[in-house]
């Protein structure tokens, strides 16, 4: 008679094989969900995707759910590239100094990470991020025909790049467009405004704080990602220029007229919390009616026809930017880009190479906008081809009448890529100036005594 | 404390031969630096150091965006910070901040403290509820004010002051409001801590004083100011000193409630060095101003340590 009597060998065997099945299960069972997609339309590039097999790299992200759809195809990238992508979600307010910390150690914790179109030159002037041509160029990791980088929206490519050279892919982006209350609009007569001045007289017969609708609202916290992201479209319109005679110059009769009409539109028109609202605030309170019109990111128009949450869906349109008195129309440009981290070993760089390429495809960027299968649909796809496809054109047009029209408007003839000072020392200037922009606006010094204090603080930042 | 027994370890070995009291004495206080050990170099490690690191970054031109300007620069940064206005401001910011908050806390902190020692029943309850705003975040307690209580039109305090016929107010918008909201902030916050232990004091206080003092005939606003404020002299000089260091070094409720603003508005020392360093990238000017504040912090200290001596 034979009984079983686990000797010490035999234990280790089920227990080696038992911890082996623990780990591979979820892959294994991943990998069955991910190959139900079909990894044709990656497979047809002319480029082995395979050839970092093994790989790990980490991506930071920010918790946005136009990141999420992408976290949720990397399964398929997965099984594309053999690459394992670890995504680490960081709050908007800290991605920037975070990936700082990252480069400046050179750690190489992230291989890329989404990045801040106006953080490029600070990279670039660091050499802290690699240049993407050699791998747009390299015909065994990028098929160009495939990749088609042209498509991706030339704006968005020009501002993330320094001297004509590519340092971020963008991945999602938006632009500043006017959205407005059709309904109140037309029952005035009103028409969207084609100048700031048109804009001032809508806001102003449409203000009736009394009933608890106000006429406007513009980012008013200070940030530069906040205040400072709206002030320098206003700044251009009434034709500032960033770099008058070649230095760095943000006071001037521009720019107190500029800052001047802000303040006014803010403290006349908008809420009095709006000096310390951020775009969602905003969003949330047109959602609730308060609000009869704002100038904001077209990606906001997802919040204002959420129908959880907002009271206001079917009665918005959508408009460009009012034109400034120098008849300039001046958008956002604004993308999360990826860059490639250059503190990488090579064969990661490589790696996180593959991962941008299939990131900014034009197939992954389908997949994550309208033929992603959540409820989620992204607004600002980074390929031209996708904003003339009907069926994202359909999608798109849910939010109301004139929205693809007036972003692709904004998109194609309102850009501008010195809208804000791309330098180095971008991010002192940009806080520096939202400090200005929020001390004017409650009245803690006059418009041109915040611009000029400004002008003094920004001098010694450019002085080498 | 860990220093001197360091030394003493180091010293014991002249004596060693003497007697066989002595060397056990040797032994036993080896035994004791051998346990203060890791404790004292793992604080060597986490404050030591850190420390010693950011007073040499201070004297470095050390500036991510510009990092071909970097370089040694001794003491051109604390040149700098002298002549520059946005670090006097801030300095007289935090002075104003830590001055009101500690002195309402204490003022506060003891007419409670006062009127709870006179409580028959539910003094238990009201030292619970008290508590409570102490042991949260500060970040928490920010968001909180933020948004609840004093955002314009839907918060408590804004619809308080509608109701007070006040009407609404900027609370955070406007430079002077939003100091006095972070100071009432932090204010709410932190009384609780000085009521505590005022009350543990009071209640110590020896009643056969007080009962003599009342056979003499003195007042109750005689009895507080003869017996009761000297008596509880340390415990308030204590409350004071631990929290002006606190205050002085205060960042998160502030940074999430207006993060200095509007404009410099509410921009404590603290909060102007963390710009510098992590916004603006100047890590060696922000390290000066942090030594700044250091130097500030420990002479304010030293001159409450010398009040509390004094008499």
């Amino acid at each position: 008679m034979t009984s079983f009597t686990p000797t010490r060998r035999t234990l280790l065997k089920t227990g080696t094989a038992a911890a082996a099945l623990a780990t591979f299960a979820p892959a294994v069972l991943r990998q069955a969900a991910a190959q139900d997609a079909d990894l044709s339309p990656y497979k047809s590039a002319k480029i082995d995707w395979q050839q970092t097999k093994g790989e790990t790299i980490t991506v930071a992200v920010i918790p946005a759910s136009y990141f999420e759809n992408l976290i949720a195809l990397a399964p398929q990238f997965k099984e594309l590239t053999g690459i394992d992508v670890r995504f680490e979600k960081i709050p908007p307010a800290q991605i920037r100094q975070k990936s700082v910390i990252d480069l400046t150690s050179k750690t190489g914790t992230y291989a890329t990470h989404a990045a801040d179109p106006m953080y490029y030159a600070l990279y670039a002037a660091n050499k802290w991020v690699e240049p993407l041509d050699t791998y747009l160029n390299d015909k065994s990791l990028t098929d160009s025909a495939w990749f088609n980088v042209d498509d991706i929206i030339p704006a968005w490519r020009s501002a993330n790049g320094i001297n004509g050279k590519l340092y971020g892919m963008p991945y999602d982006g938006e632009v500043t467009i006017q959205v407005y209350r059709k309904d109140l609009y037309d029952a005035k007569g009103l028409k969207p405004a084609d100048t700031l001045e048109a804009y001032v007289a809508n806001a102003a017969a449409l203000n009736a704080p009394n009933d608890r609708i106000w006429g406007a609202a513009l980012r008013g916290v200070a940030g530069a990602g906040q205040n400072m992201y709206i002030y320098p479209s206003i700044f251009r319109e009434f034709g500032g220029d960033w770099m008058k005679g070649g230095k760095l110059t943000v006071n001037g009769p521009e720019a107190e007229a500029a800052l001047a009409w802000y303040v006014d539109v803010m403290k006349k028109y908008a809420p009095t919390a709006a000096a310390n609202w951020n775009w969602p605030d905003i969003a949330d309170a047109f959602s609730q009616g308060t609000v009869a019109s704002y100038i904001d990111a077209h990606s906001s128009a997802s919040v204002i026809n959420n129908p959880e949450k907002s009271k206001v869906i079917g009665k918005v349109a959508y408009a460009r930017w009012p034109k400034g008195p120098s008849g300039k129309r001046t958008t956002s440009i604004w993308n999360w880009g990826f860059p490639i981290n250059a503190a990488l070993p090579d064969k990661k760089k490589k790696a996180t190479w593959l991962f941008i390429q299939w990131a900014a495809s034009a197939e992954t960027q389908a997949r994550t906008a309208h033929r992603f299968a959540g409820p989620t649909k992204r607004a600002g796809v980074n390929r031209t081809s996708i904003w003339k496809d009907p069926d994202y054109i359909k999608l798109m047009n849910g939010f109301g009448p004139n929205f693809v029209e007036a972003t692709m408007d904004a998109l194609q003839h309102d850009t501008d890529v010195d809208w804000r000072p791309r330098v180095p020392q971008w991010p002192a200037i940009g806080d520096t100036m939202a400090t200005a922009i929020q001390s004017a606006l409650s009245g803690q010094v006059t418009v041109k005594a915040a611009l000029d204090e400004a002008q003094r603080r920004i001098e010694p930042m450019m002085r080498g | 404390m860990a220093p001197s027994a360091i030394a003493a370890a180091g010293t014991g070995s002249e004596a060693a031969s003497t007697d066989y009291g002595d060397a056990l004495a040797l032994r036993e206080r080896r035994f004791a630096a051998a346990l203060l050990a890791p404790a004292f170099l793992a604080l060597l490690a986490t404050t030591t150091f850190p420390l010693m690191f950011l007073i040499w970054t201070s004297a470095f031109r050390m500036d991510l965006a510009m990092p071909f300007t970097n370089g040694f620069v001794g003491f051109e940064n604390y040149r700098v910070l002298l002549s520059d206005e946005r670090f006097w401001s801030s300095l007289l910011v935090s002075l104003v901040y830590t001055g009101s908050t500690v002195a309402l806390q204490v003022v506060i902190g003891l007419a409670l403290a006062l009127l709870v020692m006179d409580m028959k029943r539910g003094q238990g309850w009201f030292r619970l509820i008290a508590i409570l705003p102490v042991v949260l975040s500060p970040a928490v307690v920010g968001m909180i004010w933020r948004t609840f209580m004093l955002a314009p039109e839907f918060g408590i305090v804004d619809f308080l002051s509608i109701n007070a016929g006040l009407g609404s107010q900027n609370w955070l918008g406007d430079p002077v409001l939003a100091m006095v909201s972070v100071i009432a902030i932090h204010t709410w916050q932190w009384t609780p801590f000085a009521f505590m232990v005022l009350l543990a004091s009071l209640a110590s206080l020896p009643e056969d004083i007080y009962e003599a003092a009342r056979l003499d005939r003195a007042s109750a606003w005689q009895r507080f100011r003869r017996i009761t404020l000297p008596l509880l002299r340390p415990a308030i000089v204590m409350v004071v000193i631990m929290r002006t260091m606190v205050a002085l070094t205060a960042f998160a409720a502030i940074f999430t409630v207006t993060a200095g603003g509007p404009g410099t508005a509410t921009e404590i020392l603290n909060l102007y060095a963390y710009r510098k360093s992590f916004t603006e990238l100047s890590i060696g000017y922000g390290a000066a101003l942090a030594v700044a504040l250091l130097i500030v912090t420990i002479i304010i200290s030293g001159i409450l340590f010398a009040l509390r001596r004094a008499k």
